[in-house]
């Protein structure tokens, strides 16, 4: 047994379970592509449709890659609280936000209208990066940074550049980096776990 | 006249060698902290060879420390592994005593 292996380091790589496969990663960057693709093409009525993206990539990824090759979990009691408090809290946030956001446009030239795509960049920022808080990935906290300086950047160039949407142009790269680092995460993946045959299992 | 003798250290350290052993120690390690894991997840992250860890898994099994369920996932088979109540009992003692006697 490695001298490092202790239950800390075994926590460690139940979570690097969910994370390790890039699956994630692919989620969030077409997400962010397919929003910065869509607002430019001008179909914002298909906007909601992206939230089947981590689901199904989830689905599909997972059942066909990930567990012919490293199996599968159930996580325990105290993982599945920590998720829970993880997604509670962050939907609160996120509800806290819409008002804040609601009010602020009621309101004319307030703050929150003023810099409604730097605030929504910020609280997405969060999210992403308490994703990586939960799920001990600290790539997700540099995710964070990069679609929070790509939206709020976006916003601040807006007034000053006319020929294409900077906003836009700074989600739709911030999501094609992340997508790029979710395949270089998979194909590493591919290659260090080959799919286990199940043939000589007990 | 007084005998100067060196005190004698007895050592009374009751550990539970099935699962002092480094395989079956983070088999269990990894069984306490998920509900659930099956075959190919512990054959992925211990390095052991299925033979190996089958044999492993089969004395844990005996002791009643961890509960086996066979079935399958669409077309594969699947190997459903979890700490008993036993097992999960046995794991908090054992770390209790390394504890203890490392302290």
């Amino acid at each position: 047994m490695n001298e490092k292996t202790n239950l800390q380091e075994i926590r460690r790589q139940v979570y690097l379970y969910y994370t390790e496969d890039g699956l994630a990663d692919i989620s969030l960057g077409l997400v962010l592509l397919g929003f910065g693709l869509l607002l430019l093409l001008d179909l914002p009525a298909f906007v909601g449709t992206l939230g089947l993206v981590p689901l199904l990539i989830w689905y599909l990824g997972k059942g066909s890659l990930v567990v012919p090759r490293v199996g599968s979990i159930q996580p325990g009691q105290a993982m599945k609280k920590r998720f829970m408090g993880f997604f509670i809290n962050l939907c609160l946030v996120g509800i806290g936000v819409l008002i804040l956001f609601l009010l602020g446009r009621g309101s004319g030239e307030s703050f929150f209208s003023t810099y409604s795509l730097s605030l929504f960049g910020l609280v997405l920022a969060l999210g992403i990066s308490a994703l990586g808080l939960l799920m001990n990935a600290a790539r997700f906290y540099f995710y964070g940074a990069l679609v929070f300086l790509a939206m709020a950047g976006g916003e601040l160039l807006k007034s000053s550049i006319s020929v294409f949407d900077p906003f836009l142009m700074g989600v739709i790269s911030a999501g094609t980096i992340i997508l790029a680092a979710g395949l270089i995460l998979l194909i590493r993946f591919l290659g260090k776990f080959p799919v286990i045959s199940l043939e000589n299992e007990r | 006249m007084t005998e100067n003798r060196t005190p004698e250290i007895t050592m009374d350290v009751d550990i539970d060698r099935l699962i002092h052993e480094p395989a079956r120690l983070k088999i269990m390690a990894f069984l306490s902290i998920l509900e659930s894991a099956d075959f190919t997840f512990l054959v992925s992250r211990l390095g052991l060879t299925m033979g190996n860890l089958s044999a492993h898994i089969s004395k844990l099994q005996e002791a009643g420390y961890i509960e086996v369920e066979k079935g399958y996932k669409g077309n594969r088979p699947q190997t459903q592994l979890s700490l008993t109540e036993k097992g999960s009992q046995a794991f908090q003692a054992y770390k209790n005593q390394m504890l203890q006697f490392l302290q």
